[in-house]
């Protein structure tokens, strides 16, 4: 399966979405339409880039829209920019989802206790190659570290895209100690840290900031589906946008034609804006 | 041919008391600056071996008043400029130090924000976070900035392990030169016969070929494989914390984590590459602002020196179009037919993927 995908709107303005679409060119949901598995015997998942490696936008699939195009994130009437808090830039891998899972906010996590975040289960595929913004990669799941973000559950999936050079060497989170020292610390601390430049407190982890292995991860990812389905298959207005064009038997099930109305309602793709300057600064935190 | 988006500057007092329509009084008040801005010129494609940047020295025809840029009506300058610029090396011809009065030529006067500060010109040849190694080049005529080539290949700095690219725009100081016929006797090497480099820690991302004003902190004594290689610490005058930074301390106190990172970059940087760590003098400490001052100067010297001929310049390109009593001062003709004799402008050509390999070195 080959998914492309298509920019409208002007990059870094609150106009721009990208929308994906199938192998045949009709537009799809990324969120619900593209499968989990890649591989379900050898447990490849599929897994959708939201933001590339050392790239500050926060962009994400927008669950509430229809067909959850790729939109940056706003917070406070502002487009979203993740700050680069010393010696980071940026995101520390390629950052995205798995589709089709949902980390539902009505489900309390007995290891968290906190409640789903409301999103798909995120991940952090740490190939060496920087992937773009609405890539579908093919990713072998290693393990999982269990943050706390603002009293949500956010799991963060330790993932290595299939067609790393390496990737034959990395099969358990082990692996990634043994191979990339540093880089689940550094993990760790990014997650804890990232939001204090913008005023935040330093999150939580569950586990005392473990990172959990493959078998963990893959029965969190499991339970995960198991929200998204019951998602797109129930009655009633959810209060996420489960519009789609494959899950047949879905209630929110679009036609073709229905999708193509509307993507044509957003602007064409034009020339990017220039990022704001605040976006450079390299945030020094007080050692702890 | 293509100028760059951006014009960088450096500031030139210009003493206007042979001026018949402002009073002395009235110049000292305004603070009254003429204003020379450094334009680059890129020629032949970007990521290739082709690549170029010249720069020019385009005078600006108004008259700034007051450090926040107010602009008032133009005047016309004193002496006679050519309005289009004339093309330059950064190397020989942009001064080592900013904001120095001038009366006929002849530097008078140092600006200065308080007593102690000392601001030196900079040119930028990587930005902070990437990974091209642009360089002046000490070999060409009018010395371009271009990307060191090492065994036939483009040279890209590998991204060690926390970090991606450089950690600082990286450059170097005008009018400087780490002889390679000098023993240095805090490192016991020899210079690497490049101007003296330096890392800008203030916040923004830079240009290659832009000039900045920085105000220097401290000094890494650095031996590069075998040669000494000092790196100047200083910061963007600019920029928005240069006010609270003097000092090395200070950038302990406000940047926890930054020289022990400088440190380990350097030490590390071409381990990828299959090159040992590399070693330090004075056992890796940051000596102070002082101490930097001290070296900047001698390697200035050694500059007066290579442009005078009264140094062996062995293969350094010494022409230059405005030192005084220089052997190898050339017209602005000559320079101007350098520049056009180089290939034309071209769209940038893409980058290898294995530029964002990150290194894991073991514990």
């Amino acid at each position: 399966m080959s998914y492309t995908v298509e920019e409208r709107g002007i990059p870094n303005s609150l106009s721009y979405r990208l929308f994906f679409k199938n192998a045949e060119g009709s537009y799809i949901s990324p969120f619900h339409d593209i499968p989990m598995f890649a591989d379900e015997t050898k447990n490849i998942f599929h897994m959708v880039v939201e933001v590339p490696r050392w790239t500050n936008a926060k962009m994400e699939i927008a669950t509430k829209d229809p067909l959850n195009p790729i939109k940056q994130d706003v917070k406070k009437d502002k487009l979203r920019y993740v700050a680069n808090v010393f010696p980071h830039k940026g995101y520390i891998w390629n950052y995205g989802a798995i589709p089709q899972t949902w980390e539902d906010p009505g489900h309390t996590d007995e290891e968290t206790g906190c409640c789903g975040d409301n999103d798909p289960i995120d991940v952090c595929e740490i190939g060496t190659r920087v992937c773009s913004r609405g890539e579908v990669l093919k990713v072998k799941v290693l393990g999982t570290l269990a943050l706390i973000d603002e009293g949500e559950t956010d799991w963060k999936i330790i993932a290595i895209n299939i067609e790393d050079p390496e990737v034959d060497k990395f099969n358990n989170i082990d692996d990634v100690r043994r191979l990339k020292p540093e880089y689940l610390e550094a993990t760790v601390d990014w997650f804890r840290r990232y939001k204090v430049p913008d005023g935040k407190p330093e999150n939580q982890f569950a586990f005392n900031a473990e990172c959990k292995d493959k078998d963990f991860a893959l029965d969190i990812i499991k339970s995960t589906h198991t929200y998204w389905k019951n998602l797109v298959l129930q009655s009633g207005k959810p209060k996420l946008n489960c519009t789609n064009t494959c899950v047949k038997e879905s209630p929110f099930f679009c036609s073709k034609d229905a999708a193509h109305s509307l993507v044509n309602e957003t602007s064409p793709c034009g020339v990017a804006d220039p990022l704001p300057a605040e976006v450079e600064k390299w945030h020094f935190l007080k050692k702890n | 041919m293509q100028r760059s988006g951006f014009i960088s500057r450096a500031t030139l007092l210009l003493s206007l008391s042979c001026s018949r329509r402002v009073t002395s009084a009235q110049t000292r008040s305004l603070q009254l600056r003429k204003m020379a801005s450094y334009t680059t010129e890129k020629r032949g494609r970007q990521n290739t071996t082709d690549y170029r940047i010249y720069f020019n020295d385009t005078i600006k025809m108004t008259i700034h008043g007051s450090r926040e840029g107010k602009v008032a009506p133009s005047i016309e300058p004193y002496g006679s400029e050519n309005p289009e610029g004339k093309y330059i090396s950064p190397f020989h011809d942009i001064p080592l130090f900013a904001g120095i009065e001038q009366e006929s030529g002849v530097p008078t006067k140092r600006v200065k924000k308080n007593e102690n500060e000392t601001v030196f010109n900079m040119v930028v040849e990587v930005p902070r976070w990437t990974n091209a190694k642009m360089e002046i080049s000490t070999k060409e005529p009018l010395n371009p900035i271009k990307q060191d080539i090492k065994k036939g290949r483009l040279r890209y700095i590998s991204n060690v392990f926390p970090y991606k690219g450089y950690i600082w725009n990286y450059g170097a100081l005008p009018q400087t030169w780490e002889d390679p016929n000098h023993k240095d006797s805090d490192t016991d090497c020899c210079g690497d016969n490049d101007p003296i480099d330096v890392c800008d820690i203030g916040s923004k991302v830079c240009l290659p070929g832009e000039v900045i004003q920085v105000k220097v902190l401290g000094i890494l004594p650095l031996i590069d494989e075998r040669e000494t290689d000092w790196k100047i610490i200083a910061i963007n005058t600019e920029d928005q914390d240069a006010e609270n930074i003097n000092s090395i301390e200070d950038i302990r106190r406000l940047k926890p984590g930054y020289l022990e990172a400088t440190l380990s970059w350097f030490k590390n940087y071409k381990v990828p590459d299959g090159k040992p760590q590399n070693q330090f003098a004075h056992n890796g400490e940051f000596k102070d602002k002082e101490y930097a001052v001290d070296i900047i100067k001698s390697t200035h010297a050694y500059w007066k020196a290579l442009v005078l001929k009264k140094a062996n310049s062995g293969s350094i390109n010494c022409k230059n179009v405005s030192v005084c009593n220089s052997p190898f001062q050339c017209s602005e003709e000559e320079a101007s037919l350098i520049v056009h004799s180089s290939k034309e402008y071209e769209e940038a050509d893409s980058i290898s993927e294995e530029v964002n390999k990150w290194f894991f070195l073991p514990k």
